[in-house]
């Protein structure tokens, strides 16, 4: 699977995508990458966090097991939960068949002077080199 | 990951290549985990309700030959050689001798094929071969010759509620009692036995290691009108795990005697002689410290070997042994050695210390699914 250019990326194999903004915060949407996800194999619970969780950079935010492992989603930007996807708790398998869409984990409300707080992060080529570097 | 290089692959390594497996280290041996288009659940389910084909190569064989050789391997190891006739197979423990630290302790679990009085075939796991067969052969008597064919044999197991019919499909002999096995000499030399560890009706293939791909080949295209599937080890411990069966470095283990694995059912206890009977006769008479259960988590939260288990004021009742994700029952199951003190029963509540948090299970006795081996 190709690796979206509408996103951004963190070398922990998660993606962060802006929705929009709400108020004075940008609103970011956070899932795992098609690498993640084929390297975990069949996703079977994924743990969220809660909304109005303070999420700080670098921190584990939750948690996604498979029948094999489990694996620790980090936060990749500061800020606040403001949703978490409540399908999953039914159909985490989506993490693995659309792990863009629909297989989405959580969403951020991101305060602070920047634009585009996902800037920082690795853009889809650099995220791609990083991944077949292997 | 922090990945060593295994030195060994199965004789099938190409056709795994071929088949887009992830591969992973088993006792050294590098091992399809999984196939791309397929997945731990979707080759489990195919072994439950249809068929899957798995290369298990990395099992030991080794074989014990000579004049009084069923004889002496019936004073090693657990089981009681005379409860079976040649053409037959059986589950069994090699244990560390009376005299040794950890006598009774489980060196191996492995199956024993019982070709005759003076030929006996062993197939222990992949880490514990050389171990197994070294103790024999130190032990073995003027005569009777142990031999590692490790690398020579290749063992596929067909597992599933349709594997009788993909075997005849390939002019196998499949109408065989459980664990009664018949050797072939057609497309080379073939031993198939009605055995597995998977809960399903099934059979292993022992093949000479250079007409493996041969029958690996033959058995998948059989298969095709069943919709077989190329299976991993990932969905080989999904199946066993929901068996309840042992899996040598969870369940069974030097630290683990049979006693408190429930493998008691593999010690021939009237037998005058084998290795660790002494300790294993004191333990089972005393009662062991700590006994195998089954633990069955509510929702999808998984418990994972070396979890510590807790009791309703947080005290350690015990420890997690292997655990997984059910794919038949959707949920999280695990095998556990708990502390005979706490006195285990089915329906006890517990819980387990998930990365620290305390997640609800009860205790069952396992299977946690129904068996269809017979």
């Amino acid at each position: 699977m190709a690796t979206p250019d509408d996103r951004r990326y963190t070398d922990q194999h998660e993606w962060a995508q802006v929705q929009g903004t709400s108020g004075a915060a940008t609103v970011v949407r956070i899932g795992i990458t098609d690498h993640a996800q084929d390297a975990l194999g069949d996703i079977v619970y994924v743990q969220l966090p809660e909304v109005g969780e303070e999420l700080t950079t670098g921190n584990p935010v939750g948690e996604v097991e498979s029948t094999k492992s489990v694996s620790d989603v980090y936060a990749p930007l500061a800020g606040t939960v403001s949703a978490v996807n409540t399908a999953l708790a039914e159909t985490p398998e989506t993490v693995n068949s659309d792990p863009y869409g629909e297989g989405w984990l959580l969403e951020i409300e991101v305060t602070g002077d920047t634009e585009d707080p996902t800037d920082g992060l690795l853009d889809a080529a650099a995220y791609q080199a990083l991944v077949d570097q292997g | 990951m922090t990945a060593q290089t295994p030195s060994l692959t199965s004789p099938l390594h190409e056709r795994h290549l071929a088949l887009g497996a992830k591969l992973a280290d088993f006792g050294g041996w590098s091992m399809p985990l999984e196939y791309a288009g397929g997945g731990v659940i979707a080759e489990h389910t195919a072994v439950r309700q249809g068929v899957g084909l798995f290369d298990v190569s990395h099992l030991g064989t080794g074989t014990v030959r000579g004049p009084g050789a069923a004889a002496f391997v019936d004073r090693c190891l657990t089981n009681d050689l005379a409860r079976i006739a040649p053409g037959q197979a059986q589950y069994t423990l090699c244990c560390l001798p009376d005299g040794e630290d950890r006598a009774g302790g489980v060196v191996d679990d492995l199956i024993a094929y019982l070709y005759g009085d003076d030929d006996v075939l062993l197939v222990p796991n992949a880490a514990n071969a050389a171990d197994v067969l070294g103790r024999l052969a130190a032990a073995a008597p003027e005569g009777v010759t142990v031999t590692d064919r490790h690398t020579e044999v290749a063992v596929l197991a067909l597992q599933g509620p349709q594997s009788a019919e993909v075997l005849a499909a390939v002019g196998l002999p499949g109408s065989l009692d459980y664990m009664a096995f018949d050797r072939t000499q057609g497309t080379g030399d073939v031993t198939v036995c009605r055995t597995g560890y998977t809960g399903e009706h099934g059979y292993e293939l022992l093949v000479e290691a250079d007409r493996a791909g041969e029958l690996w080949d033959a058995l998948l295209a059989a298969g095709g009108t069943e919709q077989i599937r190329p299976c991993g080890l990932g969905a080989r411990d999904t199946l066993r795990t929901e068996m309840g069966y042992p899996l040598h470095g969870h369940e069974l283990s030097p630290d683990i005697t049979p006693v408190q694995a429930r493998a008691g059912w593999a010690v021939g206890w009237r037998k005058p002689e084998f290795w660790g009977r002494e300790a294993l006769l004191a333990e089972r008479e005393a009662g062991p410290v700590r006994q195998l259960w089954g633990l069955r988590a509510p929702g999808r939260g998984i418990p994972r070997p070396g979890m510590q288990v807790l009791d309703g004021t947080g005290a350690r009742v015990g420890e997690v042994t292997s655990g997984t994700f059910s794919p038949t029952l959707r949920a999280g199951i695990a095998l556990a050695l708990l502390d005979t003190a706490a006195r285990p029963a089915p329906g006890l509540e517990l819980a387990v210390d998930v990365r620290g948090r305390t997640s609800p299970v009860e205790v069952v006795k396992p299977p946690f699914v129904e068996p269809h081996v017979r």
